[in-house]
């Protein structure tokens, strides 16, 4: 205690001095501040004037903006400070430490420091008259201890002269707050609540204000009363203000669309006459509003009528559930089931009736119903019968009405061939159109594979379309027809010419209509035999049987009847039968397409249940694939051994290649399946030799089909590209094969050819080819010889190659690849019997090839040597903070930074700590050494005194006055 | 009382990645990544991965001999007279710049127009940036400021784009002394004791920049003349008004008949020694 307050009272001292330092530092010059300094130490108490101490820190940066405190200090004032407070304590309690007892002073006011000698003066004169005072009123022979009251006494005199006040002066302050309390929670507006509050705390207040007077009070109240009043006015003008507008807003949204649109016109009628009342009404408010609030106790209003009904006017109706594919299965299969049992009893029913159509037994059967239940009660069970067969008939209507509005794709000519509804022509008409609106796009899709991804879009499009067009056209001349089929072949080829294409289309569709119509005369009383439920065919043999003598809708109903009766989603065994079934099916398609007359209808209608089937079963469907092409590139060797006979494919494995093309994904990089049909079609464009024009136009089929599979894909064909090549080569009659161009394929070799494509005469039409048609044809036909199918075949050659063209556009090899070609085709474009339709096209093609080797030839860049980039030198990024301060810890991690603070505060504690006790060491040393020093000296001084006492003796003896007694005794 | 060198378990981490999030496109990787791969000590670098990969893709065409000698001359760039000063502006101790803090300087007396960071900064920027780094022929930067403390710069940091972040960082460095690298224990920028004569190599030459000087060269010409076995140290002011003054500089010589901005001076010179070291 008594050091600090020491240190304190000089620090004071010294803050005053340092400050008229700093300025004494700034202005003046050296000199000055010394004497200063040494005025202000004899001041101070002139404990030696130190020199050290006028001596201030120096600062080492100047900072602009900085206000420093601690920076500035008199290092040697704080030396002899530090030494002066050890004086005073460390010294005091050295001097005590050998002591047993100690002195404690007591004396009043003697440890407190800040008292001078006149205050503890006064403090003692007033402790002494106190006690007094205490004595005199207590007893007089009452001795204090002393020491038990020696503080007391002042704590109450210092209490006494408060506490009897204070207890007023805090109830008063506390009323005070409770009353602003009150008010305050009074004066929240706007609340009706509030005045019953307020009457409820008006007691309250009152009992809290029992001094206030009764004027303020009731002064306090009318105002409250008064602002609430207006409150309550003003509330209600602001309710009317609402209403009003509100009916502004609903005279608007009547007259608006929105609502009108929503509601009936009868009761927006009832709506408008209702604004207009409300209108009249607003023009007189007054009255209006007091008749409306009778009319509203009365009876209910005409709008709220109103917004009644139109609550259960409009209402959306839930939509029926979308089924899963399960379910549809189900149901087809039930309906199948209960249409087969129906033709079951009508088979049985037609024995006793008449021949009538089954349409029309039924009517009779009705009659009879009715005539019985004139007098029946209805309980007989044949009447039961009827009533649940026409039952079944109504329901049979009511779902067909729903498959119409769920347009269920192919279930729909399903539905209209079982229902039997319509025995008439007409209405057969139209479903044989319906079907082969089906068959036509199946067509075209087997022939454009452009389509294979809309394929199902394009199915139900064309249903829909088409069914009307049909109708219009399905009465026309075969003859008519017949020429004109011829077109498909050159469909392959002219790919983009759409509108050849529908016209072309348009033309089939006439023809297959009519075809199918000759048949129905045939066939109608055998299409009602079909049954419903067919169990899959297990064996060829009883496919066969199955379809036997069918026309060729018929089998396709046969086909989907037994798919549809064997559903996969529905049993696993079905899995089975679907998969035996699918490898008849194929077999059938493969037979089929042997045939020598090619029934190319039956083949295009078959393509459907095909594809459906192998996505339901795409294992098996690419197992079976796979056995096929095996097979067939077996055969492919063995022919192409027996060099006598041409090793081309046949029109089945054609067919079938093709329907492999469309029911797997061409664009895959590898595919179990398309991979090896790719790879069979290029060795057949390879290895075949080619002998006659037949060659060629297979050859071409094959190209394009080729064509329709790197079209996805864009793989380099060098085979394809090849065989065109070779077969423009063989329109040109001199064969010469540049150097060259063997350098380029020498992998492959050209083959030189007969002139086989020469035309020779001029041919002044280019008709297209059918390709089934050159199938169908023997091979040594004249019509393979002829400079119109010559032609043809060129065009198609050169159409195919246009194809190869724009999809190998991206090739980087594209000039080495179609320069050659461009010579030839320039070569070819200039002979002489060329017809002009097909130079136009060459030219087009040449063009084409020239434009893009162009393009590539000047995208490319000559080789260069490799450079390699320098590489730059690494850079890092500094890290530093945003708003820097200094001293701060940045890291993250909370925690971690307090800890390194207290570490850092222990650390720093710690130094001072030794610091301070090193200095106090030094002290102690110092004070022992001077007190030893004290010693020696006192020691030394004695020793002197004694020395000399003895010396003086010494020289007394000698000198021979030794004792002036003994002198006397001698 | 330094701390032991590895002995931290776990590497500080910044606490938010304070570099240049905002223009970083033709430069390395993002730091952060690097932060990563630098962990993982014993993966190599990814660039002659890439390189690798380019030559099995061209395996037949041959590569462009690439020299590389580590014993070039390399140059030194002391920008002498830089206004960095930190100060007190209000509370915050603020990197003082002419346009923020003019009103404060004029209260103490102070030209606002002497106070120009932006010079330093953007003459860092001019020599960091230029392609003579980039390939490696940088040493060092050396900036002094008006007060006189000596800085030392790496040629391999990236100079904060902005000018507040670059203040950023020199206020961070005038009172940390140092600035590390984000994820490295590098220091990148740090003060330095004086005088900078003592970290220039022996065998260099020492040219002060200075448009008051009788010399008046072109650049490349000057350039070519000096052997090539010689370091350069060039000393450009980076202060707004006055002229350089330093007594080790061997020559003394204008390269323009116009005052040049610190930057297009430096720019000068880098472009020159670029053409003559042939670094495109």
């Amino acid at each position: 205690m008594a050091k600090s307050s020491k240190r304190s009272s000089n620090s004071g001292g010294s803050s005053t001095h340092s400050k008229k330092k700093k300025k004494n530092k700034k202005s003046g010059p050296e000199g000055v501040a010394m004497k200063m300094k040494a005025n202000s130490n004899k001041n101070n108490g002139g404990a030696g004037s130190n020199p050290f101490e006028s001596i201030w820190s120096r600062r080492k940066f100047d900072v602009l903006g900085q206000k420093r405190k601690g920076e500035a200090r008199r290092m040697g004032l704080a030396r002899s400070l530090a030494i002066q407070k050890r004086n005073n304590t460390l010294l005091k309690e050295y001097q005590q430490s050998a002591k047993s007892s100690l002195f404690v002073d007591k004396r009043i006011g003697e440890n407190d420091h800040a008292l001078d000698e006149f205050g503890k003066a006064i403090l003692r004169s007033q402790r002494e008259r106190q006690l007094n005072l205490k004595l005199s009123k207590k007893s007089k022979y009452h001795l204090s201890d002393g020491e038990e009251d020696d503080f007391d006494g002042i704590d109450s005199l210092g209490r006494d002269d408060f506490e009897e006040e204070m207890l007023p002066d805090d109830v008063d302050a506390e009323s005070h707050e409770k009353l602003d309390l009150v008010r305050s929670s009074l004066r929240i507006p706007g609340e009706i609540n509030a005045v019953d509050r307020e009457e409820n705390v008006r007691p309250v207040v009152l009992s809290l204000l029992g001094h206030k007077t009764k004027k303020e009070v009731m002064e306090e109240i009318i105002t409250k009363s008064k602002f609430y009043r207006a409150q309550k006015a003003r509330d209600k003008e602001e309710n009317e203000h609402l209403v009003e507008e509100l009916d502004k807003d609903f005279t608007s949204l009547v007259h608006s669309e929105a609502l009108l649109s929503l509601t009936e016109p009868n009761k927006m009628k009832a709506l408008k006459a209702l604004v207009n009342s409300n209108e009249q009404s607003n023009k007189d408010p007054i009255p209006a509003s007091h008749t409306m609030e009778n009319t509203l106790q009365d009876k209910p209003d005409d709008y709220d009528k109103l917004v009644k009904q139109m609550g259960l006017e409009m209402r959306a109706r839930p939509s029926d559930r979308t089924k899963a594919p399960e379910e549809i299965a189900q149901e087809e299969k039930d309906r199948l089931e209960q249409l087969e049992e129906e033709r079951q009893k009508r088979m049985v029913a037609a024995e006793d009736s008449s021949d009538e159509d089954s349409d029309d037994s039924e009517k009779p059967s009705e009659q009879k119903s009715r005539s019985i239940s004139g007098d029946d009660l209805g309980d007989s069970f044949s009447v039961n019968e009827q009533i649940m067969t026409k039952k079944g008939w109504v329901d049979e209507i009511l779902e067909r009405k729903d498959e119409e509005d769920s347009v269920s794709e192919d279930d729909d000519d399903d539905d209209e061939n079982s229902d039997d509804s319509g025995s008439s022509e007409d209405a057969e008409e139209s479903n044989g159109g319906l079907e082969d609106d089906e068959k036509n796009l199946s067509l075209k899709d087997w022939e454009q594979s452009d389509d294979d991804d809309d394929f199902g879009a394009d199915l139900e499009d064309g249903n829909e379309d088409d069914s009307d067009e049909d109708r219009e056209t399905a009465v026309e001349d075969l003859d008519e027809v017949e020429g004109l089929d011829v077109a498909v072949h050159k469909r392959t080829s002219t790919h983009k010419k759409t509108k050849g294409d529908n016209s072309v289309k348009s033309l089939k569709r006439d023809k297959d209509s009519s075809n199918g119509k000759i048949d129905f005369g045939g066939r109608q009383s055998k299409e009602s035999d079909i049954p419903y439920i067919i169990q899959a065919p297990n064996t060829f043999e009883e496919l066969c049987s199955l379809v036997d003598k069918c026309s060729n809708s018929n089998i396709i109903l046969i086909i989907n009847r037994i798919r549809k009766s064997n559903p996969i989603t529905l049993a696993a065994e079905n899995r089975k039968k679907m998969q035996v079934f699918y490898g008849i099916l194929l077999q059938f398609f493969a037979v089929l397409a042997n045939k020598k007359p090619l029934n190319v209808e039956l083949l295009n209608l078959l393509v459907k249940p095909l594809m459906e089937m192998s996505m339901e079963i795409p294992y098996f469907a690419a197992i079976c694939a796979r056995r096929r092409i095996e097979s067939t590139r077996k055969q492919f060797i063995e022919s192409i051994k027996k060099s006598e006979n041409s090793a081309w494919p046949s029109s089945k494995t054609l067919c079938l290649l093709r329907l492999w093309s469309m029911i797997f994904p061409c664009s895959d990089f590898r595919h179990p399946v398309m991979t090896p049909v790719i790879l069979l079609m290029c060795e057949y464009l390879m290895h075949c030799p080619i002998i006659s024009g037949r060659d060629i136009a297979i050859g071409s089929f094959l190209c394009s089909m080729l064509l329709s599979v790197f079209r996805q894909s864009r793989k380099f064909c060098p085979e394809a590209i090849m065989f065109l090549r070779t077969s423009l080569l063989a329109t040109i009659e001199s064969k010469h094969i540049s150097d060259e161009d063997s350098q380029l394929y020498h992998l492959m070799e050209l083959k030189a050819l007969k002139p086989l494509l020469c035309i020779h005469e001029t041919v002044n039409e280019i008709s297209p080819l059918n390709f089934f048609d050159i199938i169908d044809m023997p091979e040594h036909s004249s019509f393979f010889t002829s400079d119109g199918f010559r032609a043809s075949v060129l065009a198609v050659v050169v159409e195919t190659l246009k194809g190869y063209v724009k999809v190998f556009e991206g090739l980087s090899s594209f000039p080495e690849i179609f320069l050659p070609i461009l010579r030839l085709l320039n070569e070819i474009e200039e002979q002489k019997n060329m017809p002009n339709a097909l130079r136009d096209k060459i030219k087009d093609v040449a063009e084409l090839i020239k434009l893009k080797v162009d393009e590539h030839h000047t995208l490319r860049r000559p080789l260069q040597m490799r450079k390699q980039k320098p590489v730059p030198i690494k850079l890092l990024n500094p890290k530093f903070e945003e708003n820097y301060v200094k001293g701060r810890d940045y890291d993250p991690d909370r925690e971690r930074a307090e800890m390194r603070k207290l570490k850092k505060q222990l650390k720093r504690e710690a130094k001072g700590a030794a610091r301070e006790l090193r200095k106090d060491n030094y002290f102690l040393l110092d004070v022992k050494e001077k007190e030893k020093s004290l010693q020696k000296k006192d020691r030394a001084e004695k020793y002197g005194r004694a020395k000399a006492f003895l010396q003086e003796q010494e020289n007394a003896f000698k000198s021979g006055q030794l004792g002036k007694g003994r002198k006397r005794r001698r | 009382m330094t701390r032991p060198f590895g002995v931290k378990g776990r590497k500080r981490k910044h606490g938010q990645p304070k570099y240049d999030a905002a223009e970083e496109e033709h430069q390395q990787p993002p730091p952060k990544k690097a932060v990563v791969e630098e962990k993982e000590e014993p993966e190599p670098e990814p660039e002659p991965e890439t390189a690798s990969a380019e030559e099995d893709e061209l395996s037949g065409i041959p590569i462009a001999p690439s020299e590389k000698d580590s014993n070039k001359p390399n140059v030194i760039f002391i920008l002498e007279k830089a206004s960095l000063e930190v100060a007190k502006v209000g509370k915050t101790y603020q990197l003082l710049n002419s346009d923020d803090h003019a009103n404060f300087l004029r209260k103490n007396n102070k030209n606002p127009g002497d106070y120009r960071p932006d010079i330093t900064h953007q003459s860092l920027l001019s020599i960091l940036d230029s392609p003579l780094n980039k390939a490696g022929r940088l040493r060092t930067v050396y900036i002094r400021t008006e007060k006189g403390v000596l800085i030392e710069v790496k040629p391999f940091v990236r100079i904060p784009r902005t000018f507040k972040r670059f203040a950023g960082v020199m206020l961070e460095l005038l009172q940390k002394l140092s600035i590390s690298a984000v994820g490295k224990r590098e220091k990148l920028l740090r003060t330095i004791k004086n005088p900078v004569t003592q970290y220039l190599p022996v065998n260099s030459r020492k040219i002060g920049l200075s448009y008051s000087s009788e010399k008046l060269v072109d650049m490349d010409d000057y350039v070519s003349t000096i052997s090539s076995n010689v370091d350069l140290v060039f000393v450009v002011g980076a202060m707004a008004h006055g002229k350089i003054e330093t007594d080790y500089t061997e020559d003394y010589i204008a390269i323009s008949g116009y005052p040049l901005s610190a930057a297009y001076c430096i720019t000068r010179i880098t472009g020159a020694l670029e053409r003559k070291w042939k670094i495109l």
